[in-house]
């Protein structure tokens, strides 16, 4: 194992954490920023440069054979309390977010795929939703993750089922210091947004402790020009004399959102490892009002609750040649929604209340065994129990057999319950020094069905040693089971329904090169075609409700580039680039709905055809800049492509800007940030309809007392 | 390195620097259509704010869309639900914005708005001075001022709460106004005009959604009978002929399972949609056994009669993502056109 690391070498930087057990045992090089940049906003400020790693295997990682993989480096995941993992898949990846507004509802199209195909993964654990299939990424604290990776495509199968369009792994990850560590941030920012976060971290030669908090509150009143609608000026006789688009205020956008992360580690030292993890989110969010809204905010309450708690116990044992981890997970969740209407004394009246309740059991088996040097070895089987007792509304209705006409209250919703198996078994081969091979088979039950097994083949090829070029290869079949909701939500449920399944190619290169000492460049390239059969889609029904049929097939294809370059531009001066880019063509193939039917042959809704982010960062001494922008392509809103006024999004870019300034005093460290988002005020919508905020700044403080902590183990 | 960066840094700069989102509506343009016609009111999609309004003239063929758009430079709003045009102004419902726009019909030019609804459906005129327009989510029907573009008061409906409150279409009769309760409901209210008191209500089949009055003073009622585990029971669709006069329900003719909606009247003829298109005659003593114009994998949404030539207009929505078509044929049932209009075509409205 040849690892690079030239910061390290060059300039003296914090010492990596000890390859761990499970890596040797794998006889794999670490992948690449195994060891994760230092953390911006916990570092103590010294002089220094530290240049992120670039692993150059002498070996490579026989786990990770034929893997597409994109790692999200852990200093744009802990860069600024304020952001959620949306915030960070848009500028640090090719994946399209789908926003509401800010701090609203955010899912992904990974791939050219729907928010449900991108399954999304915690410490080994699917979150998400077993009633929508789809995962919130609002509502994830950035300085909650301390490893994000995306699993492109058929590399999801060796994660989890069901990813037609990838997976993405969240992970907590221990401190490793010793004593007791705290740091306290708190940011304040636009919109009367105010952001606290704290960290409090005990650690010694077996235990690991951390607890994290954070707070986010606004108003989220932010002030935008509404280019739907027009205001108009009256004369007396109510004759319209002039009209302008008005600038509103995002209304009924408060949120207030609660997270409390709570992870203790223990390690006997001798190849063992438990861990609790336990987070609990508690949020409240209004859902803000459309910009062709005309009612008056003060007469209505729409808002919605979540209570979350995701908890997991884990154990590992690692050995020279293997490694045994088993985990128990469950997950409690009560979302609620409420609309409300003055009545128009002052009292308000119930209009909706929703409530949803999800309990989900959670167990997992995993086992690693390198079988020497050319084979490696593993299988696993996790399962969910979910419990959903839905009720989308409450209305009156006659009692039966009441003579006098008297009235019950009545649910209208669900209770199911649902076991879900996922079971796999992988083999790795490396006949050869540069040629590895890798079979992954998986099958999943749901309830009582039964999907066809999944297989799955990588294959590599080292292709040189300079530049470390490798090339990539790999196919799979998949399957998503239809949701819950798909099934039995009321009204409108299917429980016809058939699961979603198709072929995934993919097909790529990379390579990682330091040709000086002073930078290194890695990147990769892959191509990708997906088929994807019973595509299901939520249609209206005259009833005044939705069900969701099997509708479509999809073709969703294209190209995925990334790059990065790390330099020492001079001395204590160092430079960052990180940048990706898509196309991804999603084309509805299905049959014609009817003879009407113009969408076939056509990009599907909500998809951007062209992606790209990049973020820059330059660092000198206790200075750090970072520029981020992003790129999406417009998006049609109508499954013809019609770009009629009403019809499509226009492409948009966003930019942002942090500056850091780091103090370190004797007592304490001290940081200093401030952040501007929409650098240029761009009027933009993500979603038709929904409002997004101009240019905003939010000022951060954070401090980190020094109590004698030494980092390492 | 600093010659790699000098390669890198120009296009980077120029990439961040470029462009923003080009907003290519808000300029208005001149709208002119025909004396006699037929509006198209396209809901779109739920919280996507892309309702849009059509218009097509029957004497030419040519169809003009999102006509609203062009003439005001902004947007219908979300769920355009229906139109009504009276002596010489177009009202537009707009249910999930909470609006009833008025507008001169030829040029399509906003005249007013009126606001403060909760959730409004169906306006109809009772005089110059007074119409009604109907809501969901709401257990009132609000009175308003087309002159003012006010709301000058409410007319309490019994048996509904903000949860379950659904009124519908109206249809009068003398100085009495009939008014199905649809969601979770099944009734038909009557409501004395001149006293905005709701006087009676008469039971109907389950979910009664559309109403028609023929010229012998039958109410004709169409019911969908709800869907299955709903709390307001389930049943299959039915189609009511209630004297108007007596308010008691005369025949009750049960139709095949399905999802019947849109009756319309023309001359002694009943139209709906069930998945196909239905005739029948009001004078007839039964429901007919076989479909006027089939489905044929369409969903329609929509269908109004031409008052003048007897023409049949059948809006399939295809996929409720794009265009809706909207097929026009002879009243016996043969395709003279077809045309497309805008996301989930609805309802319509003859000038």
């Amino acid at each position: 194992m040849l690892h690079s690391l030239l910061a390290a070498a060059a300039l003296g930087t914090a010492v990596p954490l000890a390859a761990q057990p499970a890596q040797e045992a794998q006889g794999a090089a670490p992948q690449t920023a195994t060891t994760p940049a230092p953390d911006a906003t916990t570092e103590a400020p010294r002089k220094r440069i530290d240049i992120r790693e670039v692993a150059i295997y002498g070996r490579r990682p026989l786990k990770e054979t034929g893997i597409q993989r994109t790692v999200i480096d852990s200093t744009a995941l802990h860069e600024n309390i304020a952001r959620s993992i949306a915030d960070v898949l848009a500028f640090n990846s090719s994946i399209f977010v789908k926003n509401h507004g800010r701090a609203t509802l955010s899912t992904v199209s990974f791939r050219g795929t729907s928010a449900s195909h991108t399954q999304v993964t915690w410490n080994g654990m699917r979150i998400n939703s077993p009633m929508l299939g789809t995962t919130d990424f609002s509502m994830i604290p950035a300085h909650f993750i301390d490893d994000a990776s995306l699993l492109h495509g058929t590399s999801s199968v060796t994660e989890t089922g069901g990813g037609l369009g990838g997976a993405v792994k969240l992970a907590t990850a221990p401190v490793r210091e010793r004593g007791f560590g705290l740091r306290y941030v708190q940011g304040i920012g636009s919109f009367r947004t105010f952001d606290e976060f704290l960290r409090l971290t005990y650690g010694n030669d077996r235990w690991q402790s951390s607890t994290r908090i954070a707070l986010a509150t606004s108003p989220n009143d932010y002030p935008y020009r509404n280019r739907d609608k027009k205001e108009n000026i009256y004369d007396d006789d109510r004759n319209i004399v002039g009209t302008y688009h008005p600038v509103e205020r995002n209304r009924s956008g408060v949120y207030r959102d609660l997270h409390l992360l709570q992870e203790l580690y223990y390690d006997t030292g001798r190849g063992d490892r438990l861990g609790l993890n336990a987070w609990y989110v508690d949020s409240y969010r209004e859902l803000p009002q459309l910009t062709v809204e005309y009612g008056d905010q003060s007469r209505f309450e729409n808002y919605q609750r979540e209570h979350t708690l995701r908890s997991l116990l884990s154990w590992e044992r690692l050995r020279s040649r293997w490694k045994l981890s088993l985990r128990a997970g469950y997950i409690h969740s009560r979302t609620s929604y409420d609309y409300r209407t003055d009545r128009g004394n002052g009292v308000m009246a119930q209009m909706i209340r929703s409530r949803n309740r999800t309990d989900t059991f959670f167990a997992k088996a995993d086992g690693e065994w390198s079988a020497g040097e050319r084979w490696f070895l593993t299988a696993g089987i996790a399962a969910y129990q979910h419990l959903v007792h839905s009720i989308d509304r409450t209305v009156s209705a006659p009692t039966e057999g009441a003579a006098d006409g008297s009235e019950r209250r009545v649910a209208i919703g669900y209770r199911k319950g649902r076991t879900e198996l996922s079971a796999f078994a992988s083999a790795k081969w490396r006949p050869t020094e540069r040629l590895g091979l890798s079979l992954v088979v998986r099958e999943e039950s749901y309830g009582t069905e039964w999907a066809a097994p999944i297989p799955a083949l990588f294959a590599d090829w080292l292709l040189t040693r300079r530049g470390n070029l490798l090339l990539k290869a790999s196919v799979s079949r998949n399957y998503r089971f239809p949701t819950l909701n798909d099934r039995y939500f009321q009204p409108g449920g299917n429980p016809d329904l058939r699961p979603e399944s198709g072929f995934t190619y993919d097909a790529g290169i990379s390579f990682a090169t330091n040709p000086e000492k002073s930078w290194s460049l890695k990147g990769s390239a892959a191509w990708f075609d997906a088929r994807i059969d019973d595509w299901i889609l939520w249609l209206p029904t005259v009833k005044g409700f939705y069900s969701p049929v099997n509708v479509k097939r999809v073709h969703a294809y294209g190209i995925e580039l990334q790059a990065t370059l790390d330099a020492a531009l001079a001395r204590e001066w160092q430079l960052t680039l990180d940048g990706h880019a898509s196309w991804t063509p999603s084309i509805n193939e299905g049959d014609p709905m009817s003879e009407g039917d113009r969408s076939v042959g056509k990009q599907l809704v909500y998809v951007p055809e062209y992606t790209a982010s990049l973020t820059g960062s330059l660092r000198f001494r206790t200075w750090s800049l970072l520029y981020k922008w992003c790129y999406y392509s417009e998006r049609y809103t109508m499954t013809s492509n019609d770009r009629t006024l009403t019809g499509y999004l226009p492409p948009y870019f966003m930019n942002g800007v942090t500056l850091e300034k780091r103090f370190a005093f004797r007592r304490l460290d001290l940081s200093l940030k401030g952040s501007v988002e929409n650098l240029f005020d761009e009027e933009y919508l993500s979603v038709l309809s929904r409002p997004m905020p101009g240019i905003h700044f939010e000022f951060f403080v954070g401090i980190t007392p020094k109590w004698g902590k030494k980092a390492g183990k | 390195m600093p010659r790699l960066l000098r390669y890198l840094l120009p296009p980077l700069v120029a990439l961040l620097a470029a462009g923003c989102m080009k907003w290519d509506y808000g300029r208005t343009e001149a709208v002119a259509l025909p004396e006699h016609g037929l509006f198209v009111v396209c809901e779109g999609n739920y919280k996507f704010g892309n309702a849009t309004l059509a218009f097509y003239d029957p004497a030419t063929g040519s169809v003009a869309t999102e006509v609203f758009l062009r003439a005001n430079g902004f947007k219908l709003g979300d769920t355009a639900q229906s139109m009504v045009v009276r002596d010489g102004v177009g009202w537009i419902v707009v249910n999930t914005s909470r609006v009833v726009f008025a507008v001169d019909p030829a040029t399509m030019k906003e005249r007013g708005r009126i606001t403060g609804f909760t959730s409004p459906r169906y306006i109809h005129f009772v005089n110059d001075r007074k119409a009604y327009v109907t809501q969901i989510w709401d257990p009132r029907i609000a009175v308003v001022d087309p002159r003012r573009f006010e709301i000058t008061g409410y007319i309490d409906c019994p048996g509904m709460t903000f949860e379950t409150g659904s009124t519908e279409r109206m249809v009068q009769y003398g100085d009495l106004l009939f008014v199905n309760c649809w969601s979770y409901q099944n009734r038909v209210l009557a409501i004395d005009t001149r006293t905005d008191r709701v006087v009676d209500a008469i039971e109907t089949g389950i979910q009664p959604n559309s109403m028609a009055l023929d010229a012998y003073g039958k109410l004709w009622v169409l019911c969908d009978g709800g869907y299955e585990g709903s709390p307001s029971g389930y049943e299959a669709p039915s189609l009511l002929r209630i004297d108007a006069a007596t308010r008691a329900v005369e025949r009750r003719f049960l139709l095949p399972e399905g999802a019947a909606s849109e009756l319309t009247l023309h001359g002694d003829e009943l139209y709906w949609l069930d998945d196909a298109v239905w005739r029948m005659k009001v004078t007839d003593e039964a429901p007919p056994t076989a479909p006027l114009i089939e489905s044929r994998r369409t969903h329609y949404y929509g269908l109004t009669v031409d008052p003048a030539s007897g023409e049949i207009y059948l809006a399939d929505a295809i996929d409720y993502q794009q265009a809706g078509i909207v097929y026009r044929y002879t009243r016996d049932g043969e395709p003279l056109d077809r045309f497309y209009t805008g996301i989930t075509p609805g309802s319509f409205c003859w000038k």
